[in-house]
């Protein structure tokens, strides 16, 4: 009995999901190797230190990683009370950034507090996917209805809706209602309005294209229906608005099956612009190859599949909607950043998870990875 | 407690994970999705994207300037020099890269260089992305050296905060001594192509390599940079004496102050130009002509005013009448130029005078063709001729400068008085076959190859011995009818005062690297003897007495306390008759053993009457009372207290470098004198020397002598016809040797009478 006890108990206590964590710390160095790699040149002519970038990247790395851990013992079903609070918080960061909003490249999207600069849209994600999560649980079977649904689509709407009108972040507001819908797909039965809404949407979307397509002036146009334009033939924008994508393009078709080799791209000597954010993978393609960019995408697919894992093993349905909702997450951003980068769908600024330079977006990353940890803590019990 | 958790533990249903699977299963396919995209990207375009990628590398890169070499005189002065100058460069793409830079880089560029801040903040925004403004160029580096510390890292003004600014290399051309010698040096075209003299001829030496910066791909496709650095140009050290420069273009300047705008409206002559040569050695050691330019600014409209405008062909426009000498540039044509006609102008303002223009020698050829007598044995020196004042050859009557007759005139006497007659005499004793040979020895019709871009070439407009008739002998004996230009004209007559030895004339003495190490040293020359010594030695002593024999023409221009030798010219042009001529003198110093040689010509003087050699000679007088001393000559002769008075002056002139217009109003005063006095010469020595010439002379049945002397102009008054006589030489004022050769022989105007002295 004893010896039973005594082996039991380890087993029950300290379950790590090791293959998660080994993958995340996998993305998260060969991100630093590739950040600095893309961003050396640049950092070196724009700032006179080639590790610029890498430096600002180290340190929210290891700040994620703290937060992982601790989210990881933190036990995740407290945060079914937090989960008001947090959305709230989100909230209030995004109200702040109004007047106290820093504005780099014409764009709203940073507040610095204390030297730090945060982007309050990243922690509406964290906030959307507790917040949602909480909410599926609580109104459980109203779910059913139209009405419960609706307030399980409102409140992530409102955080959409303010992220994209304050911030004017399109795919921030795309990711969280993204999040949201998959959260939901899951928890609720019958895939019939889910295919309904998908094929709408995408007929929406045909409808915006064609018209666009079609129309003659271009030039009154909101930048983000050019973009359509340039997503069409972005040879026919080269020098302009197409710059970005057509040099994405070029650096994924040079690359070849084994790529130039670490460091050897010329792509990122100032042909795309600030490559370190959302056009990495580009890079990527074109210094590793076709054989490098499936690779990461393979450990990408692992890390989802890990994350289904977990959820489907949850002790519960808060802990699985809590890790749906990330790797929901995860799976919208890696798909949208690669189909911008491949020229699938029109550049919107999403960036790659764990590999993309962005200090809050890896620390909320991160903690999101924690959460799950914590979930698959709880497996078994 | 378990169970009641699990009460309240809502399940993770059956549906659930299969809804969970089938979500993942899209993920899946969409991952697949998207790794096909990226296998058919590089399938299908990666070549053609891997080529546009290696196309817009930039292989080319910058080039990195060379500086081009020295240009320095015998003494090591700095002719002319490259300076490193910077261009502001703006790049707005970096500048407004944060807005935290604008603000200070504009402020600092409006302190640093004078710019307006209105302007840059306009460019900035309406060209947000352009890398490549120019804000101000050719800056010093004093100029910029404080806009550099505040880019400049580690420098105590460093701002981080200034952005965008770089400053682009290149090199300017400047010549510290502005106009010296700006014929013989020649500019550069703002690409660094040199342009007339110096700067042309030795482009190649001068110009070094540039660097330049570029890319390649190396084995692997990898873009490597190199940078090859700049090769600056070799310097050149020329055998030109700045100061000797100075001194001759300081007199050639006097001599346009005093007569510019005298006779008509213009410059003191068309032209005028001054070679001084080493005699031993070819060594050029100053060329200069008036007028010059600033060799900083060439293209200074100010210095055509008062020259004779040109057509589009280089020649000078005429002017109404035959008399008229050109068309002179005023205020109101230059005005009304086309670019053409300005650039026309300005070739003709850039040529060298001394080695591209040509024109008749006059008497000055004398000397040549008496040595060519002595050399082919023709004649011995001793022989005596008949001068009646004029000479009839082949159907032509050709006139001497004293058309009443010198009476018998010996060899000497000949080029002393420059009697034209005994000249013809002494031609006709040579013959065509010799005269011609001589005058290809002595280079004439031949480039002299001088080292300087421009030269003339006079081939084909000398004559042959099959086309040469006896009247173009005899012309030719007397330096009419043949065209030189003036460097050939000098080369030889070195030639026949050192001994017969012909140097190929050179301004460069020496080639050096710009670190300083010798590449090459240019020696002299020797083409060919022309006379032999003895030869040599006469025409020495014949010359000598131009200057210092009693009748001599050239007795103006011997400076105070030397004694030299030389030979007067005064040559028509044509047409005959037209009342314009090309005077000149051509000597040598010191007088016994000759070191150096001086050539002036004076392209029809701004004069009523061009036809006086003391227009050349003065010019002589007034450059070698200066340059002896300076050259370090010991005076040989006595001073007559008025010469030392006037060295005096000199002398303070020089310790004080008193004002210049001090200096003309002295010259203008001696100059007035001397033409209200014209029987005296500048001191009272010459005109003793004078007063016992009048009365040898008289002996000599100088017919002029005896006329009256007109009270305004000093000049004799022929009373048969009304000419005036120049007391010195008994020529007549506006006559002519030459008939008009036009028609049929005889039919010379009877009116036209003597010239070239």
């Amino acid at each position: 009995m004893e010896r039973v006890k005594t082996l039991r108990k380890p087993k029950i206590e300290s379950y790590i999901d090791y293959s998660l964590v080994f993958i995340v710390l996998f993305l998260l160095a060969f991100g630093l190797v590739m950040l600095y790699s893309t961003s050396s040149y640049e950092a070196n002519l724009d700032y006179g230190d080639s590790a610029y970038y890498f430096k600002h990247q180290l340190g929210p790395t290891i700040i994620g990683l703290g937060a992982m851990i601790f989210m990881s013992y933190f036990p995740y079903r407290i945060l079914k009370r937090f989960a008001f609070p947090i959305y709230v918080i989100a909230l209030f960061l995004l109200l702040l950034l109004i007047p106290f909003g820093k504005v780099i490249n014409n764009a709203k999207r940073w507040i610095i507090i204390m030297g730090i600069s945060i982007q309050p849209a990243e922690v509406a994600k964290f906030a959307t996917i507790v917040f949602t999560s909480t909410l599926i649980i609580k109104l459980q079977k109203r779910l059913m209805q139209p009405k419960g649904y609706a307030t399980a689509l409102a409140f992530p709407t409102a955080l959409a809706f303010l992220v994209y009108s304050i911030t004017s972040n399109l795919s921030s507001a795309i990711i969280i209602m993204g999040i949201t819908v998959i959260m939901l797909f899951v928890s609720t039965p019958g895939y019939k309005r889910y295919i309904i809404a998908a094929l709408s949407v995408l007929a929406l979307a045909t409808v915006i294209v064609l018209i666009v397509a079609n129309s003659a002036n271009s030039s009154g146009m909101n930048y983000r229906f050019k973009r359509i334009l340039v997503w069409l033939d972005p040879a026919a924008y080269a020098s302009g608005k197409g710059f970005q994508t057509l040099q994405a393009l070029y650096a994924i078709g040079s690359g070849g099956i084994f790529g130039k080799g670490l460091g050897e791209s010329m792509q990122k000597m100032g042909f795309i612009p600030e490559a370190q954010n959302d056009m990495i993978f580009s890079i990527i393609c074109e210094e590793l190859g076709l054989f490098g960019a499936i690779a990461v995408m393979l450990m990408f697919l692992l890390l989802i599949w890990r994350l289904m894992v977990i959820a489907n093993n949850a002790p519960d349905m808060f802990g699985a909607l809590l890790v749906i909702g990330v790797m929901g997450h995860i799976a919208i951003q890696v798909i949208l950043n690669i189909a911008v980068v491949t020229n699938t769908i029109p550049n919107t600024g999403i960036t790659l998870p764990f590999i993309s330079y962005g200090g809050s977006a890896v620390i909320v990353q991160l903690a999101e990875i924690g959460m799950a940890l914590n979930v698959a803590r709880n497996i078994g019990r | 407690m378990k169970r009641r958790k699990e009460k309240n533990k809502q399940k993770f249903t059956i549906g659930m994970r299969k809804k969970l699977v089938v979500l993942f299963v899209l993920v899946l396919l969409a991952f697949v999705g998207l790794g096909v995209r990226l296998i058919l990207i590089t399938k299908n375009n990666g070549e053609e994207y891997q080529k546009q990628v290696l196309s817009q590398q930039q292989y080319d890169s910058t080039t990195i300037p060379f500086r081009r070499g020295e240009i320095l005189d015998s003494n090591n002065t700095i002719l002319a020099y490259s300076e490193k100058v910077y261009n502001v460069i703006l790049d707005a793409k970096i500048l407004l890269r944060d807005s935290k830079y604008l603000e200070p880089t504009v402020k600092a560029l409006v302190r640093c260089f004078n710019l307006d801040g209105g302007e840059i903040r306009n460019y900035l925004s309406e060209h947000p992305s352009s890398q490549y403004y120019i804000l101000a160029k050719k800056l010093s580096y004093s100029e910029i050296s404080e806009f550099q510390g505040l880019i400049t890292p580690g420098s105590d003004t460093y701002d981080e905060n200034i952005q965008g600014v770089w400053f682009e290399e290149s090199y300017i051309r400047k010549y510290p001594n502005g106009s010296l010698a700006s014929d013989l040096i020649g500019f550069t075209s703002s690409d660094n192509t040199g342009m007339y003299g110096l700067e042309e001829y030795y482009n190649s030496v001068l110009s070094g390599t540039p660097g330049r910066e570029y890319g390649y791909l190396d084995d692997d496709s990898n873009l490597e940079r190199t940078t090859i650095s700049a090769t600056d140009g070799d310097s050149i050290v020329t055998t030109i004496d700045g100061n000797l420069q100075t001194i001759v273009e300081k007199h050639l300047k006097e001599f346009n102050e005093q007569y510019k705008n005298n006779a008509r409206e213009g410059n003191g002559a068309n032209n005028v130009g001054c070679i001084i040569m080493d005699v031993h050695t070819g060594d050029i050691l100053a060329m200069a002509s008036y007028p010059g330019f600033d060799l900083n600014n060439p293209r200074d409209t100010s210095a055509l005013i008062g020259m004779p405008a040109v057509d589009e062909k280089g020649n000078k426009v005429q002017g109404e009448s035959v008399y008229d000498s050109g068309v002179y540039i005023t205020e109101e044509m230059l005005a009304d130029f086309t670019d053409e006609q300005l650039y026309q102008n300005y070739n003709a303002l850039w040529k060298n005078f001394c080695i591209a223009d040509t024109y008749e020698p006059g008497s000055v050829a004398k000397p040549f063709t008496v040595a060519t007598g002595l050399e082919s044995g023709s004649i011995t020196g001793d022989e005596v001729y008949n001068c009646l004042g004029k000479l009839e050859v082949g159907g032509w009557e050709i006139k001497c400068h004293n058309t009443y007759g010198d009476g018998y005139v010996s060899v000497s006497r000949g080029i002393e008085i420059s009697c034209n007659v005994a000249m013809m005499y002494v031609a006709q004793a040579i013959g065509v076959n010799t005269f011609t040979k001589f005058q290809k020895d002595f280079g004439f019709g031949l480039k002299t190859n001088i080292d300087l871009a421009g030269e003339a070439r006079t081939e084909g407009l000398t004559y042959s011995a099959s086309n040469m008739t006896s009247t173009d002998l005899a012309t030719n004996s007397f330096g009419q009818g043949f065209n030189v230009d003036m460097i050939e004209m000098i080369t030889a007559f070195c030639s026949l005062i050192n001994g017969g030895y012909y140097y190929e004339p050179h301004v460069v003495k020496k080639i050096v690297s710009s670190s300083g190490a010798t590449i090459k040293n240019i020696e002299p020359r020797v083409l060919r003897q022309t006379i032999s010594q003895s030869t040599s030695d006469k025409i020495i002593e014949y010359c000598n007495q131009v200057v210092a024999g009693a009748e001599g023409t050239g007795k103006t221009a011997r400076p105070a306390g030397y004694m030299i030798g030389g030979k007067t010219g005064t040559a028509q042009t044509l047409p005959r008759g037209n009342h314009q001529y090309v005077v000149s003198f051509m000597g040598y110093a010191p007088a016994s053993d000759p070191d150096i040689a001086i050539y002036v010509v004076v392209d029809r003087p701004n004069a009523l009457y061009q036809d006086d050699a003391k227009f050349a000679t003065r010019i002589v007088r007034a450059v070698l009372t200066e340059a002896l001393p300076y050259l370090n000559y010991p005076m040989t002769e006595e001073l007559s207290e008025k010469e030392i008075a006037e060295l005096e002056t000199l002398r303070e002139q020089l310790v004080t470098t008193a004002v210049a217009e001090d200096e003309n109003s002295e010259e203008g005063s001696e100059e007035a004198e001397n033409t209200e006095n014209a029987g005296d010469t500048e001191n009272t020595e010459e005109a003793a020397s004078e007063a016992s010439s009048d009365t040898t002379s008289v002996d000599r049945s100088s017919i002029w002598e005896s006329f009256d002397k007109d009270p305004t102009t000093g000049y004799y008054v022929d009373p048969s016809n009304g000419n005036l006589i120049d007391p010195d030489t008994g020529s007549v004022i506006g006559g002519d040797a030459l008939p008009d050769f036009e028609g049929e022989p005889g039919e010379a105007s009877s009116e036209s009478s003597s010239a070239t002295n």
